[in-house]
């Protein structure tokens, strides 16, 4: 008894004393960054943004100051900063509060990059939040266009930091920014992206498992990043079940609803198909407000009431209880949901990523060769991982409807396609 | 390496011998502390009820940290609470702190108190706490791994309908298997091969006890493992399976 307690805290002292380890150095608090923030006016961001925007670029976008030689006169930025300590990075303003983390917009010292910083205070019964180190581990493995991409880790004594890529925005404020459904085309880019970041985790046996559009984050070319991999998780043996808590409700498959816990890719698609839908349609596939007999009874409202013969193995679900329901005839997505019949395509691929029985939705990859998709070039298919579906020439966003009007209102000519669809 | 062609010839060969002894000494006894310390592990992890791949990752976690790392440095017991600690999160399974300590004090002081719930308890709980955070920076937060244990499976069930079911079930091979692929991570293998590599491994040293033949690839007479992996060869086997035997031997001269 004695024995272990001392060996275990004579270890402890050893941790503290050894300052010459690897990456071991004392760290100064991000607070602490002994450079004065007042260069930096927020306003000076603004027109930095706006010129950006402008400027005709073929490479990633998630940060506006990348390559771009306009900074160099100023004196905050320091030749020679390591990576990995709090000082590299300079906080600018807070972004919004996580699960288990407070994220910040910030600026790095070492290359003028923006980036967002996750700050991850730890609590010391409990030590690092196991969402942070599964975010961590999963995503240093991943490199992908379409993945956000995490540049460096910070530990202080009482947080974790994570340096992610700066992303301007995530689909969940783009659409409310863009109400009434997006452009058709700009729905096909996000969808192909989204697919595209989805096959290749899915390719690496990662499962996201949190599907949502504030997950999603849009940059100013429209470029698409899966985020927040707090809840994803490498999948092992397909029998393996995993805890049921997973997936927002609006997002989650009627498998899981129904207390199913030997979910793989498939979870991800219904996520994704809800996605889709929400985008064109400009509302959620399936707002279920309190439960989750509620979120299946609008599930069912739709693709009706699944039995033995449509699903097999459905009955033996924990909450599968057929008299909770009330009876409901499956229904075609395009009178549901109109815009899906105005868009070649988008119908038959909302209905294959759709369905009930997990084992019946279309993969990632088979999704990215539906017809849908048959508009955009054919080089996108050929893209290496890491390049982004925007350096292939041809590839833009179109102006969503709205953004036309207040352009309109300020004097351009519209023309007659006032709405495309 | 010393610069130029003959200049390293004036080292006496003693020297080199004693030196290359004196290396060889430490490292078996590091290899017998590592194996006392993962079945420690594996031990814990047992009580504790985790599952097999948590363990597998925790004794991975642990074999990884001392890969990079002197044993003078750090307290391995310590290391291994940690370790199992960080296998629960990263695995799912969430561990408490407080039942890896009860379980650790009960395994190193057999027969004596639960301890009490006192500052000295606080500080072990610390420890571990801090442990975890080093063993994160250390090993680059690359803490997911892919273990051999899903290839078994596979492979076991890909077998078991390839031969004839009389030979299958006269004998536990899978269960042999399962127990060699476990025992496995008492060394530092998992580092070393490819987890498709000692799966195959591992079944091929079960059949091979059992003496249980398998039929071989008929067109092509390939040997059936080369029909699970296109890079294994025969030599590869050997050498996992002569480090398993090698770690078998240890267990016998520890115990």
């Amino acid at each position: 008894m004695q024995n272990v307690r001392q060996v275990a805290s004579e270890a402890f002292c050893r941790l503290g004393l050894k300052p010459k380890h690897t990456g071991y150095e004392e760290l100064t608090d991000l607070d602490a960054a002994p450079w004065p923030m007042n260069s930096l006016q927020p306003q000076w961001y603004h027109t930095l943004q706006v010129r950006r925007i402008r400027a005709q670029r073929t490479r990633s976008n998630s940060d506006p100051l990348q390559g771009k030689e306009f900074t160099q006169g100023l004196q905050w930025q320091k030749k020679g900063l390591p990576f990995g300590t709090a000082s590299s990075y300079l906080n600018l303003e807070k972004l919004g509060e996580g699960s288990y983390a407070t994220i910040y917009k910030g600026i790095s010292r070492i290359n003028r990059q923006l980036v967002a910083l996750k700050v991850i205070s730890m609590k010391t019964e409990e030590g690092v939040p196991f969402t942070a180190i599964r975010e961590a581990s999963l995503l240093k493995g991943l490199k992908h266009a379409n993945i956000v991409l995490l540049h460096d880790i910070i530990q202080t004594r009482e947080t974790l930091t994570f340096v992610f890529e700066y992303v301007h925005t995530d689909l969940s404020q783009y659409m409310s920014q863009h109400p009434g459904g997006l452009h058709p085309h700009n729905v096909k880019l996000f969808m192909f992206q989204l697919l595209r970041g989805l096959a290749y985790i899915h390719r690496q046996h990662i499962l996201h498992r949190d599907l949502k559009p504030q997950n999603l984050l849009i940059s100013y070319l429209g470029e698409l990043k899966l985020a927040d991999f707090g809840l994803a998780r490498a999948k092992s043996i397909p029998s393996q079940t995993y805890s049921a808590e997973v997936v927002t409700l609006w997002y989650r498959p009627p498998d899981v609803l129904l207390g199913a816990t030997d979910y793989s890719c498939d979870l991800d698609i219904w996520g994704a198909g809800c996605i889709f839908i929400e985008m064109l349609q400009g509302r959620p596939a399936f707002a279920g407000v309190s439960d989750i007999v509620e979120q299946l009874q609008k599930i069912w409202a739709v693709l009706g009431i699944p039995t033995e013969d449509t699903w097999p193995g459905v009955s033996e679900l924990p909450n599968y209880k057929p008299d909770w329901f009330k009876p409901c005839e499956p229904q075609q997505f395009g009178i549901t949901w109109d815009r899906l019949g105005r868009v070649p395509g988008a119908e038959d691929l909302a209905t294959r990523m759709l369905k009930c029985c997990p084992r019946d939705r279309i993969s990632a990859g088979n999704a990215l060769h539906h017809d849908f998709f048959s508009t955009l070039p054919p080089q996108l298919y050929q893209l290496p991982d890491a390049r982004s579906v925007f350096t292939v020439p041809g590839v833009t966003l179109e102006p969503e409807i709205c953004d036309l009007f207040i352009s309109g209102q300020r004097g351009l000519h519209l023309g007659r396609h006032g709405k495309r669809w | 390496m010393e610069g130029g062609g003959s200049s390293s010839s004036w080292v006496p060969e003693s020297r080199t011998l004693e030196e290359e002894q004196e290396n060889a000494d430490k490292a078996a006894r590091e290899m017998r502390l590592h194996f006392k310390i993962t079945r420690f592990i594996m031990e814990a992890g047992v009580k504790l009820g985790m599952q097999s791949v948590p363990i597998a990752t925790a004794c991975m976690v642990y074999h990884k940290f001392f890969r990079d790392t002197s044993l003078d440095a750090y307290d391995p017991y310590l290391v291994a609470m940690s370790a199992i600690y960080l296998a629960g999160k990263v695995e799912e399974q969430h561990l408490r702190t407080r039942d890896i300590i009860n379980v650790s004090h009960r395994y190193l002081h057999p027969g004596s108190e639960t301890l009490e719930l006192d500052s000295h308890f606080w500080e072990l709980r610390d420890s571990i706490v801090q442990c975890e955070l080093l063993m994160l920076r250390l090993l680059n937060f690359q803490v997911s791994f892919q273990h051999p244990h899903k290839y078994l499976l596979h492979y076991l069930l890909s077998l078991k309908h390839w031969m004839n079911r009389h030979s299958w079930e006269r004998t536990p091979v899978a269960a042999a298997a399962w127990a060699l692929l476990r025992d496995s991570y008492h060394g530092t293998l998992c580092l070393q091969y490819k987890v498709q590599h000692v799966a195959i491994a591992v079944l091929y040293l079960a059949l091979q006890c059992y003496g249980v033949e398998v039929p071989a690839h008929a067109a092509g007479e390939r040997p059936w493992w080369q029909v699970f992996s296109e890079d294994l060869t025969e030599q590869i086997i050997l050498d996992i399976v002569s480090k398993l035997i090698q770690l078998y031997s240890l267990d016998t001269e520890i115990s």
